[in-house]
């Protein structure tokens, strides 16, 4: 093994009364992709920020060997610039007092080739899709050339095509001797790409694998510290439709509905798989009633007209998992009680005389928080300090927590871990069992092969394809999600 | 909680620091001069009353202030709101022939109205066409003024009336006094009740858990149902209403007339108020007392300790600065 380019010796980090790193040593050699896997709230990612220097550890030592990269979990570009910008952000070429644009744009077109990561420098960040955003976080590290580059979920936000050309470029970066350290939960790419494997459990290493003499069975029962829970069992049979989509239309450009029809039945999960940016996102909205579209949606029979709002919508029993539940589902800076209440706060029993009955809001939280195994399990907690895969319970938790007649489902298991994505899964068949309409939009084929009972390809606008679950051609499904 | 001790902290060190430099330059001995400005500001009774006064005076448009912030909206529109709900008093008071009882919550109503209906003009561009409301209420404050000066000037204008100014209210249009003996009236309470309404409001209503989820979080408040455009609608006008309100204690309980020179910038110092109050309602109060005692301190200082007015005028806009610069940082930070 090659000399450690980052040695992390007996660091802890205590927020509060919580211990989320609790004793650990860690070396990443140079050239090696080492996966860092673990729980929600397990410590990976503050482990991560500590080695980036990004906060300071409680105790222990952190020596590297160079300058140390972090692309982070959730963006941190400054939207209002441009690409180039943010790339060069405090290393801008000048020509006497001016930025000298010229240089600028061609570094980024040189650095973008180089590493097979292609972006329009002038592009402004805020109008960007969240794939190319990762792209332009990870040119920002790597125009400072990092000895160690450290990876915090890098391909949560990636469409299945794109993770094969990102970690192109990582092995690239580790044959030139970088060492990368990838925080994720996707044993599957654990498996594929990385050279060794750390596990965290509860602020502890609990175990370390040579990848290729482990499987991601092993890898799974050491995080989980046991067996995965299996997912719910099936039991309902799915009976008539309760939401048709006919001829829907919206928005214009990459990314627009161009005619889409579909149906979703009483206990039943409808998979539309798909490459991002193909419709998926305004497909929600318009279901949500949050963009503006043409054609029509019935649920139960009954229209669903576009000036329909959210709230009306929300009323019908419409429950909505959004892409982005930092912008779209939670209020960052409030706690987990006020938070479960958003959507709810007109609906009684949550609202008496236009009061909110906080007794009633609490034990809401509270069967949301152990229904969903939220950690820490406090209700008085603020969401923003909660790890992402704990957000992301709180957003299905809230929408799973009572009968619905739909459900909407936005890549419902971004950013959580194993243990926690089956348990996700489970509730969504459940709601499936109890009679509800589950559409669920994903980009990971594995999740919609594990969940749906029926699966529609979209590829531009459209849907492409419909598979029952009985006669699923991965490879066919493959081939229509990039237009074949 | 600690976020706003540390703020009210904060608001102090600049307070004494600054001054005290300030006067240091004007070659006056700060403690001759905060010695002066304290004295001054709750040296007896009648001084006291005076501060209550100020505070009272801060703390209307500093809580119309408060609501819009939590809303996400700047109102820096307050000073109009003041002068319109003063001038809608001052005409009302005089042209209704009603005894107190009635009277006085008619008037008060439509100093509100007319306060809001400026607040509420800013909050129906925001919503309509997506005005921005911190220009739209910063040139509104003009409008008012000239609004108000043409109005009581012109069709408004009333015998014996001066040039700025409406005629004397009769007695029953004038609000209680509190303390015997000053000018400090009953709005001293009804402020102080306000406050403990809108904090019920922000904390515990359907109503103001939308406000603060559309202030905090305005798209994932749109896809739960909150309609944005109806609450900026609703938070501006009714910032403008308890603005108005303020203007019009001024003119019932202080003034006894209206006058086009009725504030000497409450609607911009309360935005200070608000901020060190850090937008809770029951420590804005605390905020506006602080700042009532710069206000009506100021005075004392000057002819006692030979240290200018407007030493306090430096520190109140210092005060805004280190405040709302700090508190853009943190949404940098948040967001």
């Amino acid at each position: 093994m090659a000399e450690a380019a980052l040695r992390l010796r007996g660091i802890r980090k205590h927020f509060g009364s919580v211990s989320a790193v609790d004793g650990v040593d860690l070396d990443v050699a140079a050239g090696e992709i080492h996966a860092l896997v673990g729980e929600n709230g397990a410590g990976k990612s503050t482990l991560a920020a500590i080695a980036y220097g990004a906060v300071k550890p409680d105790a222990g030592t952190i020596e590297a060997v160079g300058t140390v990269g972090l692309v982070h979990q959730h963006f941190a570009l400054i939207e209002r610039l441009r690409v180039w910008e943010n790339i060069l952000l405090g290393r801008e070429p000048r020509a006497g007092l001016r930025i000298d644009r010229g240089r600028a744009r061609a570094i980024v077109g040189e650095l973008s080739t180089r590493h097979g990561l292609a972006v329009d420098p002038d592009a402004v960040v805020e109008t960007l899709p969240i794939g190319i955003k990762q792209r332009v976080e990870l040119l920002r590290e790597l125009v400072r050339e990092p000895a160690v580059l450290l990876l915090d979920e890098p391909t949560a936000a990636l469409a299945p095509s794109e993770i094969g050309a990102f970690f192109a470029t990582v092995q690239q970066l580790a044959a030139r001797g970088t060492a990368v350290l990838i925080v994720t939960h996707k044993l599957a790419e654990v498996m594929d790409y990385s050279q060794s494997v750390t596990v965290m459990r509860a602020g502890k290493i609990v175990a370390a694998f040579r990848t290729a003499q482990t499987s991601a069975d092993a890898i799974a029962r050491a995080m989980v510290g046991g067996d995965v829970p299996p997912l719910a069992a099936r039991t309902a049979t799915t009976s008539a439709a309760r939401l048709s989509v006919r001829d829907l239309c919206a928005g214009s450009g990459a990314g627009a509905l161009a005619g889409v029809s579909l149906s979703v039945g009483s206990g039943e999960i409808v998979g539309i798989a798909g490459i991002e940016g193909n419709g998926q996102s305004l497909l929600a909205d318009a279901i949500a009633g949050v963009a503006d579209y043409s054609g029509e949606i019935v649920l139960d029979g009954r229209p669903l007209p576009p000036a329909l709002g959210p709230a009306q919508r929300i009323a019908r029993g419409i429950r909505i998992i959004p892409q982005d539940r930092r912008h779209e589902a939670l209020v960052l800076g409030w706690n987990i009680v006020d938070n479960v209440a958003l959507g709810r706060q007109r609906n009684p029993p949550l609202q008496h005389g236009g009061t909110i009955d906080r007794a009633a809001t609490r034990r809401f939280a509270t069967g949301v928080i152990e229904r969903f195994d939220v950690r820490p399990p406090n209700p008085s907690a603020i969401v923003g300090a909660l790890s992402g895969g704990n957000q992301q319970k709180i957003v299905v938790g809230r929408a799973l927590a009572d009968e619905s007649t739909l459900v909407v489902a936005y890549q419902p298991t971004r950013g959580i871990d194993i243990g926690a994505a089956a348990l996700v899964g489970s509730r969504l068949i459940e709601a499936r069992n109890a009679g509800a309409a589950v559409l669920l939009i994903s980009f990971e084929l594995d999740e919609i092969f594990a969940l749906a009972d029926r699966i529609y390809v979209m590829f531009g606008g459209k849907l492409v394809g419909e598979f029952a679950r009985s006669s699923i051609d991965r490879g066919r499904i493959g081939a229509l999600m990039a237009g074949g | 909680m600690q976020r706003t001790l540390r703020d009210l902290l904060i608001a102090l060190v600049v307070v004494f620091g600054v001054g005290s430099a300030a006067m240091l330059i004007a070659h006056a001995s700060p403690i001759a001069g905060f010695g002066a400005l304290l004295d001054g500001a709750l040296g007896n009774a009648s001084e006291f009353a005076e501060t209550l006064l100020q505070t009272t005076a801060l703390l209307f448009p500093a809580l119309g202030i408060a609501l819009a912030f939590r809303a996400g909206l700047f109102n820096i529109g307050a000073e109009g709101q003041i002068v319109l709900g003063g001038m809608t008093a001052g005409i009302l008071g005089v042209a209704l022939p009603l005894p107190g009882l009635v009277l006085i919550p008619l008037v008060l109503a439509g100093a509100a109205c007319a306060g809001g209906l400026w607040g509420g003009l800013a909050g129906f561009l925001k919503a309509r066409f997506g005005a921005n409301e911190v220009i739209s209420t910063l040139m509104l404050n003009t409008v008012a003024l000239l609004l108000a000066t043409y109005l009581i000037g012109g069709p408004f204008k009333q015998p014996g009336a001066g040039a700025s100014e409406t005629p004397q209210l009769p007695a029953a249009a004038w609000l209680p006094v509190l303390i015997p003996n000053t000018r400090l009236s009953v709005s001293f309470l009804l402020a102080l009740l306000l406050a403990g309404a809108l904090w019920y409001v922000f904390g515990r209503t359907v109503f103001g858990y939308e406000l603060r989820a559309a202030g905090e979080a305005p798209e994932a408040a749109r896809r739960a149902g909150i309609d944005l455009g109806r609450t900026a609608l609703t938070a501006m006008t009714l910032s403008g209403a308890i603005a108005g309100l303020g203007g019009a204690t001024i003119v019932m309980g202080v003034l006894h007339r209206f006058n086009t020179g009725l504030s000497p910038g409450y609607g911009f110092i309360a935005i200070a108020v608000a901020l060190v109050g850090n937008l809770d309602p029951l420590f804005i109060i605390l905020a506006a007392f602080g700042f009532g005692i710069l206000q009506s301190g100021s005075i004392a200082m000057q002819a006692e300790a030979n240290v200018p007015r407007d030493v306090v005028t430096l520190i109140e806009g210092l005060v805004i600065i280190a405040l709302a610069g700090r508190r853009f940082v943190a949404q940098r930070r948040t967001s």
